[in-house]
Formats: structure tokens, C-alpha cells, sequence
């Protein structure tokens, strides 16, 4: 049969922003996969060069729309560094609870998603809504923010912890273990779920670390590997917590890898709120920031929740002279026509689904 | 490209970033390699001309370096020898100018260029 050429998108419900894929298939099955992105492009890196260091937090926010926070504290450590700025104690531990938060409600909303594309229908992205409604509301008490919380500030946060937030926080993370226990029951007792994850987009190990992808998506191809390990920042450290990697390399070893990172994200937060300092967290105030600036370039990585978030910064005087981002996003998309080599058309979603890819952030 | 060859012999075989600075007089081109048996990283600059700058592809030692060399053309006006680098964000735009260089004008209308 000839080959035929398809266009998805830019615009369809299963791309989660503006993504085109031109499809060359051979009947059901898929000869080639072309991406087209950059439709949702800002020029973040350059618009960073004319803004003052701390005018810059709420870009980064929009760069993943999902879990803003990660990015706000990537950029917010990436001028600390150059700065030579030490973050308090209690403003260590304060971030990484957040940062674990932010995680977890990145995952849940990436698992409801993921229902949605392979055809389950809104029921378990109803729930996995409703969990994550309740992390936002702590985030919001947190910061003041619902979506976007520019909650960093050099060397802590921007505003004092509320005075419940520690059994808040710890209420939270059973109630969030109480119901994904119930995921688990629903999702990997389905044979749909299963039928249409076992054994799709099928990425080895070799290929894994041959194309750069990181995050779960690494993980879940058998490598171990995670910054909060092999470059531990702030109190990870200190606190005990494995890495869960799966050696199968398909959609449903994501699943799982991700999965199971909300489990040890549960822990991580368990563990930091036992051991946090009740101090003060509040960082600097936001004011322009003179010579003191050292000239050299800083490099700050931070395990994201969609994969390994890098910044490397040039600094200046006043504005950062070059800002530089490694989007892990952008990187796993680039695998993607390796995945569906000889696949069936209607696994596009279902494979292009489990890379939780997020648009501002691939095209910046 | 011989130094990234022997760094991959060496165990580093994972690409983590393709980046450029445009430092004005000279373009800084930075490779930032990982190793994931001894979890080390490794970052290798290279300084290039600023006038008509061209740099080899290591996508034959990296498959990572794809995408981010495509950017690097686009974005930096560097040319990638060794391969057909079709520009990747920017796929509709007409100005001249690469866009993260700093001879880039802000509020230049480079569309009436054309």
C-alpha cells in the first residue's frame, strides 16, 4: 500500500498545547513522525538578558505551566549561586517540601491526562483532580498564588509559613496516600490500560541514554539516575529516599516509575517535616542587585518533575548576561519518532502521552 | 569534535545540553556531558569567530544533539557542517538576524525586511 501523509494538530484536545506531528503511515502502521513545535514560542532567553535578576522569576513559571514552582526555584537557586547567596535552613527544608508537592501534583495530573488519551474517559482525570485541588490549596495558603506562586526569593521565601502548616502538610500526605492506593486498584487491575501501555513505545536503555532523555522517562528505561542523588541540593541529602526505576521502557513502566515517585515524594516531605528547624524561612526583598555579582557562569541542575531542569547563567551587573535552558521537556520530545517507529497509528497519544510533555517549556 | 570522541571512549555518553554564548567579539559553544557509571559531568567550550561561525555535528557521537544543534543554528546563526540542520522553533520567521545573538535588535520590524 502507498504511504500516506497525516497532520495532527497543531490543535487537538490529545497534545496538551500546540503540537504537529506529520504522520507518514503504511495502512495502520507508522512509517515516520515528524515534530513541528515552536508555536508557543516566547523567546524567554533573550527576553531574561533585559530584565533585572528578580524580574525574571514569573517567566520561568510559565515555562511549565504544570508544575511552576520547580522552575521558579531553579532559576531563584541559579542567581543564588551566582550571587554567592546562602539559603536558610529552614527555607531548605520549607523549599523542598514544596518542590515535592509541586511533584506530586504534577504526576497526578499527568496520570489523569494519560487516561484521557488512551480512552478513559474523565473518570480518573475527575480524581486525579480532586488530589490535586487540594495540593494547590496548600501551595495558594503557602504563597499566595493558585496557578503561579513566584513564591522564591534569594536565600528563602517570600512570606513566612502559615502556623498549620506542618499538620496540614502531613494530614495531606495521607489523604493522598489513601487515594492513590485506590489508583492503583482501578488502573493496574484494567485491561485496557494495561492493553494499551504493555509493550508500546518500547525505549532501551542504550537508546535512552544515546538520546538524552531524563526524568521518569530515563527511569523507567532501567538507567538510575536523578540529580537528587548524583548532585544532591539543599537537604536531599540528609534524607533517606530510593529511586524507582522499572527495566521494561514502556508506557506503563512510566506509569509506574511515576507512580511510584508520588510514594517517595510522600516520604520525602514525611522525613523534611520531622526534621525542620522552626526558624524564620523569609528571604531578601526583591531590590535591584549591584556589582557584587561575581563575573563567572553558574550551572544549576534540579531534578523536575517532568526530568532534569539545567540552567546555565551567565551573570552581569544588573541583568543577567545569558541564560541558557535545558528543558527536559523539549529533549524527550525529541525522542518520540524513535518510539513510534512501526507502531499503530491510534498509539501516537498513548505513547506521546506518557512523555508528560509540556509546550511553554519545549519551545521556551 | 575529536575531544567529545574521546570523552565518550572515556564513559561519557550522555548529552545533557548543546548551549551558546555570544560574548560579542567571540561565540562560546558548550557541550555538557555526563557520565552515568560515575555520575560526572564535563563541560567542553568551544570558542568560535563571531563573523560567518561554523562548528562540526556530533550527532554521530550523540543521537541528544540533534534537536539541540538545529536550535543552536537557528538561534545563533552557527553553522552546523556535516548535516542539514532545518530550523526547529523558529520554522515561519524571515529576519536575518539569529535571534539570541546580540547584534539582535529589539523592536526592529524584520518582517517589512523581506
Amino acid at each position: 500500500m502507498a504511504v500516506m501523509r497525516i497532520n495532527v494538530g497543531p490543535i487537538h484536545p490529545s497534545t496538551h498545547g500546540v503540537l504537529r506531528l506529520v504522520v507518514d503511515v503504511d495502512g495502520d502502521t507508522i512509517k515516520n513522525v515528524e515534530p513541528h513545535i515552536g508555536f508557543l514560542h516566547r523567546g524567554v532567553e533573550k527576553l531574561c538578558e533585559t530584565r533585572m535578576y528578580m524580574q525574571n522569576p514569573s517567566y520561568f513559571e510559565k515555562l511549565d505551566y504544570i508544575s511552576p514552582m520547580s522552575w521558579d526555584e531553579i532559576y531563584v537557586a541559579a542567581v543564588e549561586a551566582a550571587m554567592g547567596i546562602e539559603v536558610k535552613e529552614a527555607a531548605q527544608y520549607a523549599r523542598v517540601i514544596l518542590l515535592e508537592f509541586q511533584r506530586i501534583a504534577n504526576h497526578l495530573l499527568w496520570i489523569g491526562t494519560l487516561c484521557n488519551d488512551i480512552g478513559q474517559l474523565f473518570t480518573m482525570f475527575m480524581w486525579c483532580f480532586r488530589e490535586r485541588a487540594q495540593v494547590l490549596k496548600l501551595l495558594e495558603d503557602v504563597s499566595g498564588g493558585r496557578m503561579f506562586y513566584v513564591n522564591m526569593r534569594l536565600g528563602g521565601l517570600n512570606r513566612p509559613l502559615p502556623q498549620d502548616f506542618a499538620d496540614r502538610a502531613y494530614a495531606l500526605t495521607d489523604y493522598i496516600k489513601e487515594k492513590i492506593t485506590q489508583y492503583e486498584e482501578v488502573l493496574d487491575s484494567n485491561e485496557i490500560f494495561l492493553e494499551r501501555l504493555r509493550g508500546v513505545g518500547r525505549l532501551s536503555a542504550a537508546d535512552a541514554v544515546d538520546f538524552g532523555v531524563s526524568g521518569p522517562v530515563l527511569r523507567a528505561s532501567g538507567i538510575e539516575e536523578d540529580v537528587r542523588k548524583s548532585f544532591p541540593y539543599y537537604v536531599y541529602d540528609k534524607i533517606n529516599f530510593s529511586i524507582p526505576t522499572k527495566a521494561d521502557g514502556d508506557s506503563y513502566a512510566r506509569y509506574r516509575v511515576r507512580y511510584e515517585e508520588i510514594t517517595e515524594s510522600i516520604r520525602i516531605i514525611r522525613q523534611a517535616l520531622e526534621n525542620m528547624p522552626n526558624t524564620d524561612v523569609v528571604g531578601m526583598p526583591i531590590k535591584l542587585i549591584g556589582p557584587n555579582a561575581k563575573p563567572e557562569p553558574v550551572v544549576v541542575r534540579r531534578e523536575l518533575p517532568k526530568g532534569e531542569g539545567l540552567i546555565y547563567m551567565v551573570p552581569d551587573k544588573q541583568r543577567p548576561y545569558r541564560v541558557s535552558i535545558r528543558s527536559p521537556a523539549f529533549i524527550n520530545l525529541s525522542v518520540l519518532p524513535k518510539l513510534l517507529e512501526g507502531a499503530k497509528f491510534a498509539d501516537i497519544f498513548a505513547v506521546f502521552g506518557s512523555l508528560d510533555i509540556i509546550f511553554g517549556e519545549t519551545d521556551r | 569534535m575529536k575531544q567529545l570522541e574521546e570523552l565518550k571512549g572515556k564513559g561519557f555518553d550522555y548529552l545533557k545540553k548543546i548551549t551558546a554564548v555570544d560574548y560579542v567579539e567571540y561565540l562560546e559553544v558548550l557541550y555538557i556531558i555526563f557520565n552515568m557509571s560515575t555520575k560526572k559531568e564535563e563541560l567542553v567550550r568551544v570558542k568560535l569567530p563571531a563573523e560567518s561561525p561554523s562548528i562540526d555535528s556530533v550527532m554521530h557521537v550523540y543521537s541528544a544533539a540533534d534537536w539541540y544543534e538545529r536550535e543552536l543554528s537557528e538561534m545563533f546563526g552557527i553553522k552546523i557542517l556535516g548535516r542539514e540542520a532545518r530550523r526547529l522553533l523558529l520554522e515561519e520567521w524571515n529576519g536575518v538576524d539569529p535571534p539570541l545573538r546580540k547584534s539582535f535588535v529589539w523592536g526592529k520590524d524584520y518582517k517589512k525586511m523581506e
